[in-house]
């Protein structure tokens, strides 16, 4: 418990946690507000009508929702990876190993740690992402009766715990490939070619992609055909996504599987440097 | 072997990073209450024997006693005891000194309330505490890393280059730091290639060399008959002296300097620096200088240098017998 809130205080105070937040919700804000501008413009083309779908409640919260997982899928691997990356590149994993710490232990509940600040970004990103759609909506002038949705916001619950075990299994990627490469430049770089590898995949393999983490971590939230907001990558082709307890299944074995990894290379590795 | 009395002890302790040999069959004895100076030349071995003696590694062969125990896989609630500073200070640069010693108070056995302040205050860094550790220099790193190790009270400090990036106010009150506690009976086993420290510093020495311990025991005993006495005499009367003084030492223990200026070494105890000048007076030969020393930087330079240590290979690019 003393590593789990040692490490909170660690990453309260890492640069790197606001400026993985400030960039996720500044492109979400960046975005809402973009289309909800460029569909409200008088001679808009239905493609651009279609854009204010982003800020049309209930539905918004679904593809809010969905959009940071896509986007944020990439931050998450690339904050995972920066923690994990860094004990081996700044030496602190050894320290905290040579003053007799378990090294399963501390990898463990470093990314207990790590898993709670996912969720917390989540949190305020999708609270950030509703109030600027909200915003986006006023400046489209398109009604935003549905934010009361009693039904929607009665899935909301499970939506946002789905969508945290998404979004921490991607962190949990991040944090794999970096222990695996010992070192933070080297597991982000990793990460992000994942991220953007899996997307690439999807041309060459469509019916294996769907199991890889990203797409998986975005099946969860979106209902199949309707495609939501997973283009992290950007613009990546169709790929058939699993069904939500699918995807959940697969994030769940991709979960375990990365943390396994780490904690098992961990407590093998010969630590140096 | 008997191990009782030791703080630390290894046998046999083998160590290979791919075919390459780190350690070969190190034997280490380190008694309790002393500090220990484990001298050797780059890449001898000295900085893999600290991770193996922390756990960050694992030997290929061979056994370690801490603390009495054996430590091994699994045994890590031994390093409780054990407080170490392993090649260059480890911090998280974004937090302050203060709270890289409470990250680090999290982790291990527990430390106790008011432990920290109380290490920043013997390392001199309370004024520092709450700024970040990237605006630290070396120095105040490195103390920062000291104060690290002792977080835990320890009974054995592992201490790698401790005086690296320290100034000599850092270094004189790093030595009364740990000489204050081995005389509390703490142990400390220091890693070092700064010969004047060590000799200033240590009790007992090990001497390290292509991974294996060429020397071990008290300094004083070790220094002693490895010292040089050096003498100048006129030069047409160097030949009779280097034959007067032959007498003294061993065949060979009398050199002359390469720069022909008339400086005579014997190889003899410094103590014996009367004597060496009463046998050139026996002889008619007078001095005009007289020199005497027991230094550890010879006794390392000797027992280092490949050829004597049975293996390939010059250390500190030493060549032959020059110094």
């Amino acid at each position: 418990m003393r590593i789990f809130v040692a490490t909170l205080r660690k990453l309260v105070r890492r640069p790197a946690s606001f400026v993985t937040l400030g960039l996720l919700i500044g492109l979400l804000a960046l975005i809402l507000i973009a289309v909800s501008a460029a569909a409200s413009q008088p001679g808009a083309s239905p493609q651009e009508r279609q854009g204010l779908l982003l800020v049309t409640f209930p539905g918004a919260y679904t593809i809010i929702l969905s959009f940071i997982l896509g986007l944020g899928g990439l931050f998450a691997v690339i904050y995972g990876a920066a923690v994990a990356g860094s004990e081996w590149t700044w030496g602190t994993l050894k320290s905290a190993v040579a003053r007799g710490e378990s090294r399963s232990r501390y990898q463990l509940l470093s990314f207990a740690a790590i898993a709670l600040m996912i969720g917390m970004g989540m949190l305020i990103a999708f609270a950030v992402g509703i109030a600027v759609a909200v915003v986006g909506a006023n400046i489209a002038g398109v009604s935003t009766a549905g934010i009361g949705d009693s039904e929607t916001l009665g899935t909301l619950p499970e939506l946002l715990g789905k969508g945290w075990l998404a979004i921490v299994e991607e962190g949990a990627l991040g944090f794999a490939i970096a222990t695996l490469a010992r070192s933070q430049l080297a597991g982000i770089g990793a990460g992000i070619a994942f991220f953007f590898g899996e997307q690439f995949a999807a041309l060459f393999l469509p019916d294996v992609v769907k199991y890889l983490p990203f797409n998986a971590a975005n099946a969860i939230v979106t209902t199949p055909g309707e495609g939501g907001f997973s283009g992290g990558g950007g613009g990546g082709p169709e790929v058939a996504s699993l069904a939500p307890d699918q995807a959940l299944l697969v994030v769940l074995a991709w979960l375990v599987g990365s943390i396994l990894v780490a904690t098992l290379f961990t407590e093998r590795a010969e630590i140096s440097g | 072997m008997t191990t009782d009395g030791l703080a630390l002890a290894t046998r046999g302790l083998v160590k290979r990073y791919g075919t390459r040999p780190a350690l070969a069959g190190l034997d280490l004895s380190v008694p309790s209450g002393v500090v220990y100076g484990f001298l050797g030349p780059n890449g001898a071995g000295k900085t893999t024997t600290m991770r193996l003696l922390t756990g960050l590694i694992h030997p290929d062969a061979g056994s370690i006693e801490v603390l009495g125990r054996p430590f091994g896989r699994g045994d890590r609630h031994r390093l409780f005891e054990v407080g170490a500073l392993i090649e260059s200070p480890s911090f998280y640069p974004y937090l302050s000194g203060l709270e890289n010693l409470r990250a680090l108070a999290a982790t291990g056995a527990p430390t106790p309330r008011g432990r920290i302040e109380e290490l920043l205050e013997l390392v001199g860094l309370r004024e520092r505490a709450r700024d970040k550790v990237q605006t630290y220099s070396l120095g105040m790193k490195q103390r920062l890393g000291i104060a690290a190790a002792l977080l835990g009270d320890p009974r054995l400090l592992l201490l790698d280059e401790p005086a690296n990036g320290l100034d000599p106010a850092g270094i004189v009150a790093m030595r009364e730091t740990l000489r204050h506690l081995a005389s509390t009976g703490k142990t400390v086993f220091v890693s070092s290639h700064v010969l004047g420290e060590i000799q200033q510093l240590a009790d007992v020495i090990g001497i390290i060399a292509s991974g294996l311990l060429v020397r071990e025991g008290p300094i004083e005993q070790l220094l002693q008959g490895e010292g040089e006495v050096r003498v100048r005499v006129a030069a047409e009367e160097l030949e009779p002296a280097r034959t007067a003084l032959a007498a003294l030492v061993p065949d060979g223990g009398v050199t002359q300097s390469g720069d022909d200026d008339g400086w005579l070494t014997v190889r003899i105890d410094a103590a014996r620096a009367a004597e060496v000048n009463r046998t050139l007076a026996g002889a008619g030969i007078y001095a005009s200088g007289i020199e005497a020393g027991s230094d550890l930087e010879s006794l390392f330079l000797e027992l280092t240098r490949g050829e004597s240590v049975g293996h390939e290979g010059t250390f500190f690019g030493v060549a032959g017998g020059s110094r």
